[in-house]
């Protein structure tokens, strides 16, 4: 019986690998919209939070990427 | 049962495979497209969501305007209007195709948006994928290579 849940929950497991989609360049949609920008829609709050940051840790950067994730380099 | 699921796994692979260089476009996609043979075709897929897709369709519209391409715009917006809005607001002067059910951008399956295929006969002769600056020039320079 035991046997039979531990191969039951592997199966679901590995089906639920198989689930995992990748996302196509055609469907960035959600992705390229302005509040998947880190720091949202409101640009003053990533600078505010990097000011606390460097003020705390005496160092900055690396903490932003280009673009707002449409795929288009 | 070991047959079918073969087939299956097979198509499912096909289905999964891009269109890339010196392919040749299905002729259901080429009537689609309306593409006359002979000529050299841009075929350019964008959304109106794509930032590097809304700066590079004005330099395209002009290529197309100066009759140094034939340009086919792609619109893979979910929503038509979106994509007829883009197309109002930059007075694209080529033939565009709304792309609403994704079968056209899902047989090319790019790598990356913006998308631009070059088709001669059916033909692809070379693909560019992402962000180029000076679209045109590269576009110019690339039909004279080709022609």
């Amino acid at each position: 019986m035991i046997k039979v849940l531990l191969l039951a929950l592997s199966v679901s497991l590995f089906m639920g690998c198989s689930l995992v989609k990748e996302v196509k360049p055609w469907e960035k949609e959600t992705l390229a919209k302005p509040i998947m920008q880190f720091g949202g829609l409101h640009p003053e709050v990533t600078k505010f939070e990097s000011h606390v940051y460097f003020s705390k840790e005496a160092s900055r950067g690396g903490s932003g990427v280009a673009g707002g994730g449409c795929g288009c380099n | 049962m070991l047959k079918k699921t073969l087939y299956s796994l097979l198509f499912s692979t096909v289905a999964l495979m891009a269109l890339e260089t010196g392919d040749t476009l299905p002729q259901n996609i080429q009537e689609q497209l309306k593409l006359d043979s002979d000529k050299v075709y841009v075929i350019d897929f964008f959304a109106s969501w794509c930032k590097s897709c809304k700066k590079e369709l004005p330099l395209i519209a002009n290529l197309y305007n100066n009759k140094v391409s034939e340009v086919v715009g792609i619109n893979v917006d979910k929503n038509k209007e979106d994509g007829e809005k883009l197309v109002n607001k930059l007075s694209l002067p080529f033939p565009i195709v709304y792309d609403t059910d994704k079968a056209l951008v899902e047989t090319f399956n790019p790598l990356g948006f913006p998308a631009v295929y070059y088709v001669k006969n059916g033909q692809i002769l070379n693909v560019i994928f992402g962000a180029v600056e000076e679209i045109d020039k590269k576009i110019t320079e690339d039909i004279k290579a080709i022609k």
